[in-house]
C-alpha cells in the first residue's frame, strides 16, 4: 500500500499535472492576495498618523469654517455664533449672503485690492529681482556675484518680525530714509504705514527663498548649452532668453506661486509695516474678528483667500506635473 | 560660406561641391588593436657588428607630403600661430602652430589634459588664448565672440536643447540669423534628409536614441553652412559599434561637403579612421602632425609611438643589426630606423612568428595565446625578455617557435633616429 500511495502521488509527465498545478497556483494565489492585504494594511498604517493630522486639525477646521462662511452657524460654529455681534443664518441650505455682504464693503473692498496689488507686484519683483542675481551668479561667477548671493539669502535667517519692525523704522518720516531726504533738501513721503513700505517688506522676506531656488535651476542648465547657443550665433542674451529661461521655468514657477501664496496670506509684514486700514486682507481678517466681532464675516474672508492661493496653487501643480513628465523622460 | 545647404537636395548639393583636398593618402594603416604594448625591457648587453639594414627605413622616414609639407596661404582654412593658454596657473597649450587646409579633417589626439579640448575651445572663441594668432580662410578671429565666428561645434554630450524638437534644435542658429520661416523649414528638411532623421522632425531629444542626438548635433553644426566644423569628442558617449557607423557617417559627410574639420579625440583608432592628418598632443604641444599611415609608422618621439598603437618597448641599443635580449642573445631585425640609441620599439605585427629553427628566427616559447578575432594576440618567452605579436599564424601555448623582427624603431632621448 504504501509502495502504491507513493506512485500514486508522484507526478506524471502525462498524468493529469494541470489539477496539481491550479491547486498550487490556487495556493500561491490566495497567498499572494493575502500578502498585498498584509502590504496595504501596513502601508495604511504607515501613513494613518500624518493623515489623521491634517484631517483633524486641518481638514475639519476648513471644512467647519467654510460651513460657517455659508451660513450653517449651528454644531461646532456654536460657540463662535454665540460670541458674534451678527451672524447670518441660512434656511437649511448654503447661502452666499455673508459673502455679498462683505463685498458690499468698501474697506473690504479696498483691502482685497490692496492684497492683490502687493501679491502681484511682490511676485514680479522678487521674481525679476531673484533672476537678476542667480544669473549673475552664473554667468559672472566672480567673488562678487558668491558676495550677492550670500548677501541676497541673509533675511532667510532673520525672523519676519524683527525684519518687518526694522523696516518700519527705517522708512519711517523720522527714520533713516526721512532723514537722509530731509538733509539733501526734500520732503519725501515715509513708506511706512503704507502699501509701499508693505511691498517692500514682502519683497524683502520673500527674496532669498526665491534666491535660492531659482539660482539651484539656473545653475542646473549645463554650460554646454549655453555654449551650444553661442556657437549657434546667440548672443549671451539671447542665449538667456532661449535657453535658461525655458529650462528653468519649472523653478520659476514653483517661486512665483510660493511667493504669491506666502504674500497673500501674510499678516506680520503688512501689520507691523502697513497702514492701520485699508490693509491687507490677513490683518483685515484678525481685525474683523477681533476688533468688531463679526466671526463670520471674517471666515467669509478667509474663504476668498482661500480660492485666490487654490488659483495660484493651480500653477504649483502644474510645475510639478511638468517637472514629473520631465524626470521620467529624462530617465 | 563654401558649404552647406543650397536649397538642393543632398545629392545635387554633393556633387555640386568642389572636393575636398585630401592630403592624406588612400592607403591608411590599420592599427590591429589597442591597448599598451608588451615591455620586454632587457639589460643585456653584447658587442658585434652593427648590421641594420636601413635602407628601406631610410627611404621611408622622408617627410611625407600629406604631412608636415606647407600649406599654401590659398588653400588655408584654419590656422593657429604660436597660440598659447594658461588655466588655474598651468600652462594648457603651449606656443602651438597648427594649420588646417581647406576641407581637410584634422584630429587632435591625446591623453587626457594634453590641451586638445582647450585648443578646440580656443577655436570655437569659448576660450580666448593668452598669446598667439587664430584666422580662419585668412580672417583674424583671435579674440572673436563664438557668435561672430564662423565655426560651428559638435559637443562631446550633443548638447541639444531638451525642450525644443529636434527641428526646433536644428533651426535655432537660422532663427538667430533672422532667415524667413520659410527659408529655415527648406534648410532644415535638407540637413535632416542629410543625416535620416526626417522621421524625428518633431521628436524631443530625449525620446531620441544616443546616436540620433548625435546626428542631430552634427545637422544642427551643418546647417549653419559653417566654415570650420569643431568636433570635440563626439562619438565618446556611443558604444563601440555603434561609434563605428557614426564615424563612417561624419566622415562621408565631411568629404561631400568639403567642411574644413578639427576632430579631438583621445581615442588612436578613430582617429586613425577618420582623419586626413593626425596631431598627436602633449603637454600642450603638438608632438607629430602626420597623415595617420605615417604616424602609425613612423612616429617621430617615443610618447607618439607609445600612444598610437601597440608596441614592444625594449630599453636598450641596438646590436648587430638585431636587439639585444635579457641574456644577451640578439633577436634579428630585417628594417631598423637607426643603429644608435637607446631604446627599440617594435610593432607586434611587425614580431614574426616562423617554425623553431627557420632561417634568421630565434628561438621563443610562446606563453599565452589570445584570440582577436581575425589575428591572434601572442606572448612570447624569448630569451629572458616577454615579446607580444600579432599574427596569423595559430601557435600553441608552451609550444616553442621562431621569432625574428621585420622593423624596429631606434629612439634616443625619446626622439626617433632615423638614418
Amino acid at each position: 500500500m504504501t509502495v502504491l500511495t507513493s506512485q500514486d502521488t508522484s507526478p506524471s509527465p502525462a498524468g493529469p499535472s494541470g489539477s496539481a498545478g491550479d491547486g498550487a497556483g490556487g495556493r500561491n494565489g490566495a497567498g499572494t492576495g493575502a500578502r498585498r492585504l498584509r502590504r496595504i494594511g501596513f502601508s495604511a498604517l504607515m501613513v494613518s498618523p500624518p493623515v489623521l493630522v491634517v484631517l483633524v486639525f486641518v481638514g475639519i477646521p476648513v471644512v467647519t469654517g467654510i460651513a460657517y462662511a455659508l451660513g450653517y452657524t449651528g454644531g461646532p460654529n456654536e460657540m463662535a455664533t454665540m460670541l458674534s455681534n451678527s451672524v447670518l443664518r441660512n434656511n437649511g441650505a448654503p447661502t452666499l449672503d455673508v459673502f455679498a455682504k462683505i463685498f458690499d464693503d468698501p474697506l473690504f473692498l479696498k483691502g482685497f485690492w490692496i492684497t492683490i496689488t502687493v501679491t502681484v507686484v511682490t511676485v514680479v519683483v522678487v521674481t525679476v529681482l531673484a533672476w537678476g542675481i542667480a544669473l549673475y551668479a552664473r554667468l559672472s561667477g566672480s567673488r562678487w556675484s558668491r558676495i550677492l548671493t550670500g548677501i541676497a539669502v541673509v533675511p532667510m535667517f532673520i525672523p519676519v518680525v524683527i525684519g518687518a519692525y526694522a523696516i518700519r523704522n527705517f522708512y519711517l518720516g523720522s527714520g533713516f530714509w526721512g532723514s537722509v531726504w530731509q538733509l539733501l533738501g526734500v520732503q519725501m513721503d515715509p513708506l511706512s504705514y503704507h502699501t509701499s513700505g508693505v511691498i517692500i517688506g514682502q519683497i524683502w522676506t520673500s527674496l532669498p527663498f526665491a534666491v535660492l531656488l531659482i539660482s539651484s535651476g539656473v545653475a542646473a542648465v549645463p554650460d554646454a548649452l549655453i555654449h551650444a547657443a553661442r556657437d549657434a550665433g546667440a548672443s549671451m542674451a539671447r542665449a538667456v532668453w532661449s535657453v535658461m529661461v525655458p529650462m528653468a521655468t519649472v523653478p520659476t514657477v514653483i517661486v512665483a506661486t510660493f511667493t504669491g501664496v506666502g504674500v497673500l496670506g501674510s499678516f506680520t509684514v503688512p501689520f507691523m509695516i502697513g497702514a492701520t486700514s485699508p490693509t491687507m486682507l490677513g490683518v483685515q481678517m484678525v481685525t474683523t474678528y477681533n476688533a468688531y466681532g463679526l466671526p463670520q464675516d471674517a471666515q467669509a474672508m478667509a474663504v476668498v483667500l482661500f480660492l485666490m492661493a487654490i488659483l495660484i496653487g493651480w500653477g504649483y501643480v502644474w510645475a510639478q506635473a511638468r517637472q514629473a513628465r520631465s524626470s521620467a523622460v529624462m530617465n | 560660406m563654401s558649404t552647406g545647404p543650397t536649397g538642393t537636395d543632398s545629392a545635387e548639393l554633393s556633387t555640386d561641391q568642389p572636393a575636398a583636398p585630401s592630403p592624406a593618402p588612400n592607403t591608411r594603416t590599420a592599427a590591429p588593436a589597442t591597448g599598451s604594448g608588451s615591455t620586454g625591457s632587457t639589460g643585456a648587453t653584447g658587442s658585434g657588428p652593427s648590421g641594420a639594414a636601413p635602407g628601406a627605413v631610410q627611404a621611408d622616414v622622408a617627410p611625407t607630403a600629406g604631412g608636415n609639407a606647407e600649406i599654401p596661404a590659398g588653400a588655408e582654412g584654419l590656422r593657429l600661430s604660436r597660440i598659447s593658454k594658461i588655466l588655474g596657473g598651468r600652462t594648457i597649450v603651449d606656443t602651438l602652430d597648427l594649420t588646417v587646409a581647406k576641407g581637410e579633417l584634422v584630429c587632435l589626439l591625446g591623453p587626457s589634459g594634453c590641451g586638445k579640448t582647450t585648443t578646440l575651445r580656443m577655436i570655437g572663441g569659448f576660450l580666448q588664448p593668452d598669446k598667439g594668432r587664430l584666422t580662419i580662410n585668412g580672417k583674424d578671429f583671435t579674440f572673436a565672440k563664438p557668435e561672430h565666428r564662423p565655426t560651428a561645434m559638435v559637443f562631446q554630450n550633443y548638447a541639444l536643447w531638451p525642450h525644443m524638437t529636434v527641428a526646433k534644435n536644428i533651426g535655432f542658429g537660422l532663427k538667430v540669423r533672422k532667415l524667413s520661416a520659410a527659408a529655415i523649414r527648406e534648410k532644415v528638411d535638407w540637413a535632416l534628409d542629410l543625416l535620416s532623421l526626417t522621421h524625428h522632425r518633431d521628436s524631443m531629444p530625449a525620446r531620441i536614441s544616443g546616436g540620433e542626438q548625435q546626428r542631430v548635433a552634427l545637422a544642427r553644426a551643418l546647417v549653419l553652412e559653417p566654415e570650420v566644423l569643431l568636433m570635440d569628442e563626439p562619438l565618446s558617449n556611443l558604444d563601440a559599434k555603434l561609434r563605428v557607423s557614426v564615424r563612417e557617417t561624419i566622415r562621408e559627410i565631411q568629404q561631400r561637403l568639403g567642411i574644413t574639420t578639427v576632430f579631438v579625440t583621445h581615442d588612436q583608432e578613430e582617429a586613425l579612421s577618420i582623419a586626413d592628418r593626425v596631431a598627436v598632443m602633449n603637454n600642450g604641444k603638438i608632438e607629430q602632425l602626420d597623415v595617420p599611415a605615417e604616424l602609425y609608422r613612423l612616429p617621430r618621439t617615443s610618447f607618439v609611438a607609445g600612444f598610437v598603437g601597440s608596441m614592444n618597448t625594449l630599453d636598450v641599443a641596438p646590436r648587430d643589426g638585431g636587439v639585444p635580449l635579457a641574456d644577451g642573445t640578439v633577436l634579428p631585425c630585417e628594417r631598423m630606423s637607426g643603429d644608435a640609441g637607446d631604446a627599440v620599439w617594435i610593432r607586434p605585427e611587425d614580431l614574426v612568428i616562423e617554425p623553431e629553427g627557420a632561417p634568421g628566427s630565434t628561438r621563443a616559447v610562446v606563453l599565452r595565446v589570445i584570440p582577436r578575432g581575425h589575428y591572434r594576440e601572442v606572448l612570447l618567452q624569448c630569451h629572458g625578455t616577454t615579446l607580444r605579436s600579432f599574427t596569423d599564424t595559430e601557435p600553441e601555448a608552451e609550444q616553442a617557435v621562431g621569432v625574428r623582427a621585420t622593423d624596429a624603431l631606434v629612439y634616443a632621448d625619446g626622439v626617433l633616429v632615423q638614418q
